[in-house]
């Protein structure tokens, strides 16, 4: 079973795409922290959010003791990376990645670079949406240059060119 | 770590070129600062801190200032 764990940064755009069900072809559960569900605004955000409790494709993720501990260590570790560091509901992300093996869904730019730079985050897989996207495409699921266009356009999410051209979409 | 700086660098170019400066500059100082600190920083949690609104409340005034998520 693949499990994934999804921020609010991933979450308030992904929300917005018409072919966000995708994400089902990937992941069998998506977790929510509750501190991740309580910053939720967007009356068709959370409508998407109550849809995937209802059918079990999302689950309540209550942090316990432990992983709120490593989270704090993981902010304390995240000090040392380049530009950027990562605050409390990332780290609670990439915890429950390294406690449970969940994919850590985000575009918070931290969290993404974390498992590249803290030998004990390594273990981490951190997936933004275009390479959910990527993914999705390598499945076979999506033509990837049509649904990388048309995410941007419905959420308004801008990816980034030299994103683009790892992929050979620039 | 140089293309990660990069990277981060052409985001913060995105958010730069796509605000709304005129209506940025125009919000009482909180809200200013707050989006002023997402698009040079891009950290919405944070910026949503500042501004005193939740995540997603902070997301509809990003959207309005039309700074981008990269």
């Amino acid at each position: 079973m693949t499990e994934a764990i999804a921020d609010t940064s991933f979450l308030i755009d992904w929300a917005r795409y018409s072919r966000r069900d995708l994400l089902w072809r990937l992941f069998d559960v998506v977790h929510l922290p509750e501190s991740v569900l309580a910053e939720i605004y967007s009356e068709g955000t959370l409508a998407w959010i109550v849809d995937g409790l209802a059918s079990r494709r999302m689950a309540l993720f209550t942090e316990t003791e432990d992983v709120v501990d490593l989270a704090r260590r993981i902010v304390s570790l995240s000090r040392a990376l380049p530009a950027r560091g990562v605050d409390l509901p990332e780290a609670v992300c990439l915890a429950a990645g390294l406690k449970f093996g969940y994919v850590v869904l985000t575009e918070n730019g931290g969290a993404v670079m974390a498992p590249s730079f803290l030998n004990e985050l390594s273990p981490v897989k951190v997936m933004r949406a275009l390479d959910v996207l990527h993914a999705l495409a390598q499945a076979g699921h999506i033509g990837l240059r049509e649904e990388v266009a048309r995410y941007q356009v419905e959420t308004g999410h801008r990816f980034a060119k030299r994103d683009l051209r790892r992929l050979g979409l620039e | 770590m140089e293309e990660w700086i990069q990277l981060l660098e052409e985001a913060r170019e995105i958010r730069r070129r796509g605000a709304d400066w005129h209506f940025i500059n125009s919000l009482p100082p909180k809200l200013r600062l707050a989006l002023t600190y997402f698009v040079e920083v891009g950290d919405i949690y944070v910026a949503s801190r500042i501004a005193g609104m939740k995540v997603g409340e902070f997301d509809e005034l990003r959207r309005k200032a039309k700074v981008p998520m990269v």
